[in-house]
């Protein structure tokens, strides 16, 4: 028995499960102000340019300035108008919802959409109007390809700024025990270790699909049936492809006296050690692919959380001395994040 | 799977391997079903040779407690009987006194005593 044992039937003093929600009302308010704006002016600007554009007009151009498409003048603005309001409307929810705007990844990509995405679709929206005006006819509506260009990167660069700005404050590290981290006792004359391998069969047989993809393209290749650039770009996609998934479907875990060790692929090479000096604490979580955003290596830039994914279920996470977590899907976690924490309690006294 | 090597263990370094592993299925932490790491995993870790751990494998088989499958790698086929993890224990306690100085004939007597 723990020597605090007894102060765990102590409801610890824990923040409400629905937290501090940092920019959640402002986030409404502002969302519902400027989606307003940005929604009367995409309707009053095309009704007040009525007179000076064809009907039908041009709304679509491929490859060059030449229009290839039309729609009618209200087709056109109902289109252009639930480009932007499923959107909007859409982001309102999310920020309505409780839950919504609690983790720094969503907030990016709340604000980013927000103002990105308007961006964009009054860029959509201009760029449209700007061909047609004072033309005869939609087949007379020419748009200068460096406009489409400018509206993408337009709207992709205010949705990165507006995705920074509205960032705030790091995630906290939720998934951490709040109990003491999970320990064992070490005894001299021992070498005791602890060894973990999971892998995921349908990650695994994707690669090999692709693999044996890749293998007949190149025999066609050789023998001279498909020498096409489509076969090469096949095979420069299908490799790499393959190499990454057998690499990261298979994963090996090995805590020992020297520290972490993670091996990849099948043979457990390459592998990526992470000494005991440098890690602060271990502890075994559960994760799912949906929490981290899918299989293999997940990272969210900025928090510095980094999770080798195989499958749902238990993880060995660690957090280094110098900040950044690390979790790697492992069975039976918890005997190997309190060895780790064994060695690592041993490495401090000497 | 969490094994343990006693350094000071004169027994040869395969029945010590074939110990660690029945510890690891008798506390509970393999469970009947459950795929055991491949044997090269174990070695790498323990930092001995692949053979040393295959041979404490095949010990365990024919006891019982794994199994071999073609494709499907060794797993957990039954739990060690009670004389097999009594003997480890024995073993372990046998192994903590030695380490304060008590011998076998003192350690049978502080059993007795709390029998």
């Amino acid at each position: 028995m723990r020597a605090s044992s007894t102060g765990r039937n102590i409801p610890a003093p824990s923040p409400p499960a629905d937290g501090p929600v940092p920019s959640r009302g402002p986030a409404i308010a502002v969302a519902a102000v400027w989606g307003s704006l940005v929604t009367a002016v995409m309707v009053a600007v095309p009704l007040a340019l009525r007179d000076r554009l064809p009907d039908p007009m041009a709304t679509h151009w491929s490859g060059g300035s030449v229009p290839d498409d039309s729609k009618s003048f209200t087709v056109n603005l109902v289109v252009d108008l639930t480009l932007w309001g499923v959107v909007w409307i859409v982001l309102l929810a999310a920020a309505l919802h409780g839950a919504g705007l609690r983790t720094r990844i969503i907030r990016i990509n709340w604000w980013a959409f927000l103002f990105g995405w308007a961006v964009f679709a009054l860029g959509v929206q201009g760029s449209t109007l700007y061909a047609n005006l004072d033309a005869a006819t939609w087949r007379e509506a020419e748009l200068p390809p460096w406009m489409i260009f400018a509206v993408l990167l337009a709207g992709f660069a205010v949705g990165a700024l507006a995705g920074y700005l509205g960032r705030g404050a790091p995630d906290p590290a939720t998934g951490r025990p709040a109990g003491p981290p999970p320990a064992l006792r070490l005894r001299p004359g021992r070498h005791t270790v602890w060894v973990s391998r999971v892998s995921n069969r349908w990650l695994t047989s994707l690669a090999v699909a692709a693999l044996v993809a890749a293998l007949v393209v190149a025999g066609l290749i050789m023998v001279g049936v498909a020498d096409t650039p489509a076969a090469w770009s096949f095979l420069a996609a299908a490799v790499p492809i393959a190499l990454l998934g057998v690499a990261t479907a298979t994963v090996r875990v090995t805590v020992d006296p020297r520290g972490l060790r993670v091996g990849l692929g099948p043979w457990g090479w390459p592998a990526r050690r992470t000494r005991v000096e440098s890690i602060e604490s271990a502890w075994a979580e559960r994760r799912t692919p949906g929490e981290v955003g899918g299989w293999g290596i997940r990272g969210i830039p900025g928090t510095g959380r980094v999770t080798l994914m195989l499958r749902a279920g238990d993880h060995l996470v660690v957090r280094r001395t110098g900040g950044g977590e690390f979790a790697v899907s492992a069975d039976d976690a918890e005997r190997g994040a309190a060895l780790l924490n064994a060695y690592i309690a041993e490495a401090s006294r000497s | 799977m969490l094994l343990t090597l006693d350094l000071n263990d004169p027994r040869p370094l395969h029945e010590q391997v074939a110990g660690a592993i029945r510890r690891a299925i008798a506390d509970g932490s393999y469970v009947p079903g459950d795929r055991l790491p491949p044997a090269r995993d174990l070695a790498g870790a323990l930092g001995i040779n692949a053979n040393t751990v295959l041979r404490a494998l095949r010990d365990l088989r024919d006891e019982g407690l794994l199994e071999f499958r073609r494709g499907r790698g060794v797993s957990v086929l039954g739990r060690p009987d009670a004389h097999a993890v009594l003997v480890e224990a024995a073993r372990e306690l046998l192994a903590e006194a030695d380490r304060y100085g008590y011998g076998p004939e003192e350690v049978i007597h502080i059993i007795r005593e709390l029998s």
